[in-house]
């Protein structure tokens, strides 16, 4: 019992070091922005409002506007770029291909800039003088410049475009790292069995490649709802919200209008609780208790 | 149940240290503000944004008055103005005032914002200057309740930059242009676009600042007079700009732009023929020296039907405030000796940066009265010295970019068919569940 309890003591102390620091760094701010959000007013004169900024989020237009978009997004863009990133890497597992080491960097390059810096150089390329409308401008596929960045369509696309290139990269090396541990011989025995290679690919990869599928979905469902640096320096939210993602509205609350630090973090839960309810559904949906 | 108790230690442990974290601050708050105190040269720090245009001009201050002041040591960091409004309201909301500077310059219709937030966090200049030596309009959005805690700096007046040899293929003379209401002036710009092919105007439509002129020409803004509220639905001056707005779309002679750098581009390249903003835009117009007395400022236009619009108005500009730290009173001494009584230094603002200042005595000095060869010989900063005399008054209230962002939402829905009365309406509702 004694040295069992020294044990126990010993354990703890090395442990408490992290729980203290996640405590101070992340526990106690969460708290204190739950308290924050119960709180409205304009720089630091905040009173407590009770639920008013909870209630003020379902009528506020601007974040229901976010809130669409965000989904936007979410609906279009994961499910393309999580395609892409199977696809892309299934092609450069294949044992025949030259040159794999140059189309791997190449691929995951993007993963590697800058957030900021890519988004200025999407902007200038998508510019109404840009390089995209004058390659298209010059090979006759279009006749007036595509307003890529002020028309509220077209600026959806944009972004969609930018965050896909940044992050496809990213997510194929996952599905590379998880394909390059299935075993070879797990195919060998399916062409032995005459399987096709599209029958071999949604057969034994997809559901082997299951937990990361539901890794990255979740990962890329969490950033897309965090979106803001490609928006911010793309579009700014604009044409007026075609664009405007719930973090850059968070954003605006707390700098680019008078201050109301309460309401923002209203914002910021919504975040919060949106995260928790896909993370949960995405499990679901999954099936897999083990994840 | 032992690991749950540890944690409830850990988590106990922490409270403990953050609460007594807390009263620590507050307590050594007075103590632990900027500023180097005791020593004999008094440090001033200075926030500014624009190296070519704000930071050039506070060096010249700081020139100035280094000459009979060897004891004040003043330094400027030039920040974007999007950082320093960032690390303002951290810095002010944090309740320490550590890290930030003694002065800092802040835009006009942001300064009652910042103000109000945080009351105590500005000191007051009033007796640092004189308030009636500078033009009228700058004092409302510097002064809180009687007391100035703004120094006013540029001026934003506005006038329409103005293509002179595009204006001649299409018939006209700068002479036509000088008392046109906004319906004249699009009808040249579909002569202009008819003739030469170049656009007329080029506009952001993420930026609303065309309104903004128009409706402050007419005395009108986004806002009650007291600031408070937002004036939308029934404001006819903004029902006026609005239709002028969709009218220019529809004349199809607006290029758009979606930043700065195109926006100053599309005039540099020639590929448009006149820009109605603030003066401060002359250094990007004469960036392009090869047309060099092509461009010609004429008075800004008036909106048709509203008897109280004048040709005048004003986009942007912005003043130096003073922070409510260590080092204030020195801070105050060094703004009053410069940008508040040196009619010398404005003479050299003018020449060396091309501000044009709001300091009424300075407009008798020399350079106010120099021609400009780049426009022509035309005199341009007496006529916009001229001009903002004339600019209305009006509050800008806590919530222009608040209102602005819900302005240009509803601009779309305009441009794409919705009702005038039915977008200011909508507009009004949800300002009026923004701003509270």
């Amino acid at each position: 019992m004694n040295i069992k309890s020294k044990t126990n003591v010993v354990s703890w102390s090395f442990i408490s070091i992290a729980v203290l620091m996640i405590c101070v760094f992340y526990f106690y701010p969460m708290v204190q922005a739950l308290i924050l959000s119960f709180k409205s007013g304009t720089g630091t004169n905040l009173n407590f409002v009770g639920i008013d900024n909870y209630q003020r989020l379902l009528t506020d237009t601007t974040f229901l506007a976010a809130l669409k978009n965000t989904f936007l997004y979410l609906i279009i863009q994961v499910p393309i770029m999580i395609i892409l990133a199977m696809f892309i890497s299934v092609l450069l597992n294949d044992k025949n291909l030259k040159l794999k080491g140059f189309f791997r960097t190449a691929i995951f390059l993007p993963a590697v800039t800058s957030l900021v810096a890519y988004s200025v150089i999407f902007k200038y390329l998508f510019g109404a003088d840009g390089l995209i409308n004058t390659a298209l401008m010059n090979l006759h596929l279009i006749t007036t410049p595509i307003q890529w960045i002020t028309d509220p369509f077209w600026a959806k696309i944009t972004i969609i475009i930018a965050i896909t290139w940044r992050w496809t990269g990213y997510n194929m090396i996952f599905y590379l790292s998880a394909l390059q541990n299935i075993d070879n011989s797990i195919y060998e025995a399916a062409r032995i069995d005459g399987a096709s290679s599209s029958r071999q690919f949604f057969s034994i990869t997809v559901p082997l490649l299951k937990p990361i599928i539901l890794f990255t979905s979740i990962t890329s469902t969490i950033g897309t709802l965090q979106l803001f640096d490609e928006v911010m320096n793309i579009t700014k939210g604009g044409p007026g919200n075609a664009t405007m993602t719930l973090s850059q509205y968070i954003y605006n609350l707390s700098f680019k209008y008078t201050p109301d630090f309460g309401y923002a973090a209203t914002v910021s839960y919504a975040i919060v609780i949106l995260i928790v309810i896909f993370s949960i559904l995405q499990f679901k949906l999954a099936g897999d208790k083990n994840g | 149940m032992k690991k749950m108790m540890a944690l409830l230690l850990a988590s106990m442990m922490l409270l403990a240290a953050c609460s007594s974290g807390n009263s620590g601050k507050t307590d050594g708050n007075g103590g632990t503000t900027g500023g180097d105190k005791g020593n004999e040269a008094t440090k001033v720090t200075v926030w500014a944004w624009d190296a070519n245009f704000n930071v050039k001009a506070m060096n010249l201050a700081k020139e100035a008055y280094a000459k009979d002041h060897s004891d004040v040591n003043v330094e400027i960091v030039e920040n974007a103005q999007n950082d320093i409004v960032q690390r303002l309201n951290t810095g002010l909301s944090s309740g320490t005032t550590k890290g930030l500077p003694n002065i800092v310059l802040i835009e006009d219709y942001r300064a009652q914002s910042f103000m109000q937030a945080y009351p105590d966090a500005f000191y007051p200049i009033t007796k640092n200057f004189k308030a009636s030596d500078f033009a009228e309009y700058k004092l409302g959005p510097t002064s809180v309740n009687g007391e100035n805690y703004g120094l006013p700096f540029d001026s934003g007046v506005a006038g329409v930059y103005v293509r002179t040899d595009y204006l001649e293929q299409a018939g006209y003379k700068v002479e036509d242009l000088q008392d046109i209401t906004w319906n004249d002036y699009i009808e040249i710009g579909k002569k202009v676009k008819e003739t030469t092919g170049k656009d007329w105007i080029s506009l952001d439509p993420n930026d609303m600042g065309i309104i903004r002129m128009m409706i402050q020409s007419a005395g009108s803004w986004y806002l009650t007079a007291d600031g408070k509220s937002a004036d939308l639905a029934g404001n006819v001056a903004l029902k006026e700009a609005f239709e002028v707005y969709k009218n220019m779309m529809d004349a199809n002679i607006v290029k758009i732009h979606s930043d700065w750098s195109q926006y100053v581009a599309n005039y540099n390249n020639g590929s448009v023929a006149s820009v109605p903003t603030g003066n401060w835009f002359t250094a990007s117009i004469t960036a392009a020296e090869d047309q060099k007395g092509k461009w010609a400022i004429v008075p800004f236009p008036k909106l048709a039907g509203n008897a109280k619009s004048v040709h005048a108005s004003n986009l942007g500009g912005s003043s130096w405030y003073v922070l409510n730290v260590d080092g204030k009173e020195k801070a105050a001494e060094f703004l009053g000796a410069t940008f508040g009584s040196n009619v010398d230094l404005y003479q050299k603002l003018i020449t060396d940066v091309g501000a044009i200042g709001t300091y009424k005595p300075a407009a008798e000095g020399e350079a106010y009265k120099a021609p400009n060869e780049f426009f022509g010989g035309q005199n341009i900063v007496s006529d916009f010295s001229k001009w903002t005399a004339e600019i209305p008054n009006v509050n800008y209230g806590m919530h222009t970019y608040a209102v602005e962002d819900i302005i240009v939402v509803e601009m779309q829905n305009y441009l794409n068919g919705k009702s005038i009365d039915q977008v200011l309406t909508d507009a009004q509702k949800q300002a009026d569940a923004q701003i509270k």
